[in-house]
């Protein structure tokens, strides 16, 4: 790793390059910050280091595996936290020139002897580099929309610091080639230091842009070729084997897994009522003989009581043990009710077919929907086959229920 | 390659998937009186085959390679107006709404998932040949979904395109709870052929609908 870049951490207390030097040489962090204000207070080296090692190193980037960033989707709040979290440049330039304006006017009130040809045009380059490095950050803010209003104010305060070096000048005895010659010299090179940090910002900018393109492609090519080839073998194992049977099951668990990784959204995303289901039904699926299919409708509420859900696990075991074959779950859910379907084709039963000593469907489903404010329905499955469990839970607007 | 002449009542199918074990595997599976025409693994060959052969039935892949990278979507635009006879059935492994949505406004007559058996598949076929539409649960259950029906939306006139009947919501909610064409005319005490009418007809509106839902997938991918 010799050709390691040296970075800078995302969180930091100024700029993140003391971190990121320690980080990089090995040293200990606060030998590092003690040497740079040493080097500060002695003539300003260690400062002048900081400000050229701030503007040169890039900030760390996400997780350095390179395998992780193929196969999980960019985040687009990284960058403007990146930005938003960077040291206050143009504030500290602008103080800065404000301080020395107030110094000289103090200085000169109390009679010293204050070099007004070097202070003011000092201030007058302080200023419009912070003006300067206001207006570039902007501009790279906003890149697409129309920025001609922050080009030409861009232009304005780089034309303040040009004036500001010339100043220099201008103040001076006689002008001759020579002075004239080295002020265009200073002002070519003063431009030149205020754009360059923005320059190589704005090509590090593109070169993570273009990066984050190359993941996004290379994640979407891997997610065709798993989904081409391995979920197509499972598929095909599934059709060909007995439902029942352990091959089956193995290629559905394991189709199962490589779905929800393919195709889970950004991981942030909350868990909602069917993910809850599909769940459920990934573990019955592991234990018995059956074959879970959930299908959902309507936008599936995120919290719901876990009796809602405790019954309908109830339901699906039920199912499970006295149906196998293959379950059908449907969900619906309306702003104002979620119905939860659960269909098999087994044997079937009747709430008078149950022993009063057996607990399960009456207690766990009938009685655990009746406290939540909801119904519990048992009825004839399809054709008259098989069992229909229907669950309904009305959702009052804000309040949740909760199992008591 | 000569052609094996349809027996009456046999049924004509072409098989078009880039997965060389899956095409051997459904031809096999496929019921004795189906008799396979062809295969294709890309875009290209499968609009030749089934220019070439004429098929009554397609059981298409969603996903293939070749041609413009539309897939099966794009077998269909490209073979259909030169096969008038034919019809298309959907077989994925995806069951993304988009894919779905895809293939179905493209002209594809059903939609069923790859782990079906071999005689759900048949069936689908068959049914598909003479006319009618397979949805599968999770085809309706986004029909209800997008359709509004889980809102509440019901359609007033009969000729609506964006709204479902009353009754063909009911349809559809069976067909997503798992109920075959039989049990839902069981439970809703009506014939198979008013089930299938019913299920057409939702078809018919999920091709050429334009609510919000359903454009906005097909402009995603440049359909309209």
């Amino acid at each position: 790793m010799d050709t390691a870049l040296m970075t800078r951490p995302r969180v930091r207390l100024v700029g993140g390059v003391c971190a990121g030097f320690a980080d990089h040489t090995g040293l200990p962090l606060p030998l590092v910050r003690t040497l740079t204000v040493v080097l500060s207070v002695c003539g300003g080296a260690g400062l002048l280091m900081y400000l050229w090692l701030w503007v040169v190193t890039p900030v760390a980037g996400y997780a350095a595996d390179p395998l992780k960033h193929v196969l999980t989707l960019p985040s687009d709040d990284g960058g403007a936290d990146a930005s938003r979290r960077s040291a206050p440049v143009t504030e500290i330039l602008l103080g800065m020139a404000l301080l020395a304006a107030a110094a000289a006017l103090v200085a000169a009130r109390l009679g010293a002897d204050v070099p007004l040809d070097f202070v003011i045009p000092a201030i007058v380059v302080l200023g419009g580099a912070g003006l300067a490095w206001r207006q570039f950050d902007d501009l790279r803010q906003q890149r697409s929309s129309s920025s001609s209003a922050l080009v030409i104010r861009a232009l304005g305060a780089l034309i303040l610091v040009a004036l500001g070096i010339l100043l220099f000048f201008v103040t001076g005895e006689e002008p001759n080639v020579w002075t004239v010659f080295a002020a265009s010299i200073a002002v070519l090179v003063g431009v030149a230091i205020v754009v360059a940090p923005w320059v190589v910002r704005l090509s590090r900018d593109l070169a993570d842009e273009r990066a984050a393109r190359v993941r996004e492609a290379d994640r979407a090519e891997i997610a065709a070729h798993l989904h081409d080839s391995v979920l197509q073998t499972l598929a095909l194992i599934q059709q060909k084997a007995d439902p029942a049977s352990e091959a089956s099951r193995l290629a559905r668990a394991q189709e199962r897994e490589l779905r929800d990784w393919l195709f889970a959204g950004s991981p942030g995303r909350s868990v909602d009522l069917a993910d809850e289901l599909r769940r459920i039904a990934a573990v019955i699926e592991e234990e018995y003989a059956v074959r879970i299919e959930v299908v959902s409708a309507g936008q599936s509420p995120s919290a719901v009581p876990d009796a809602l859900l405790g019954a309908a696990r109830e339901a699906l075991l039920n199912a499970a043990r006295h149906a196998g074959g293959t379950v059908s779950v449907y969900l619906e859910s309306s702003p104002t009710a979620v119905e939860l379907t659960i269909t098999d084709r087994g044997p079937g039963f009747t709430l008078d077919d149950i022993p009063s000593d057996r607990m399960g469907v009456r207690e766990s489903i009938l009685g655990r929907m009746r406290r939540i404010g909801g119904t519990a329905e048992l009825a004839a499955g399809p054709g008259g086959a098989g069992t229909e469990i229907r669950l309904l839970l009305p959702l009052s607007h804000g309040g949740h229920h909760d199992e008591a | 390659m000569t052609k094996p002449e349809p027996t009456d009542g046999a049924l004509t199918v072409v098989i078009v998937d880039d997965h060389s074990i899956f095409r051997s595997g459904l031809r096999a599976d496929l019921a004795g009186n189906i008799s396979v025409l062809g295969e294709a693994a890309t875009v290209d060959e499968a609009v030749d085959l089934v220019i070439g052969a004429q098929p009554q039935v397609v059981l298409l892949d969603v996903h293939l390679p070749g041609g413009a990278g539309g897939g099966g979507a794009e077998v269909i635009r490209r073979a259909a107006p030169h096969a008038p006879s034919t019809r298309f059935l959907a077989l994925s492994v995806s069951d993304a709404a988009d894919d779905v949505v895809t293939v179905i406004r493209a002209g594809a007559r059903g939609y069923i998932t790859k782990s079906s058996s071999g005689s759900d598949v048949s069936d689908a076929a068959r049914r598909v040949r003479d006319g009618d539409a397979v949805f599968s649960p999770r085809l309706a259950g986004f029909v209800l979904d997008a359709f509004g029906a889980v809102t509440g939306e019901t359609a007033e006139a009969s000729d609506e395109l964006d709204r479902l009947s009353a009754r063909e919501q009911e349809v559809m909610r069976l067909i997503a709870r798992g109920y075959a064409y039989k049990e839902v005319a069981a439970s809703l005490f009506i014939s198979i052929k008013t089930v299938e009418t019913h299920v057409s007809s939702v078809l018919r509106k999920l091709q050429l609908s334009s609510r919000h839902e359903l454009t906005a997938w097909a402009l995603a991918r440049k359909l309209l």
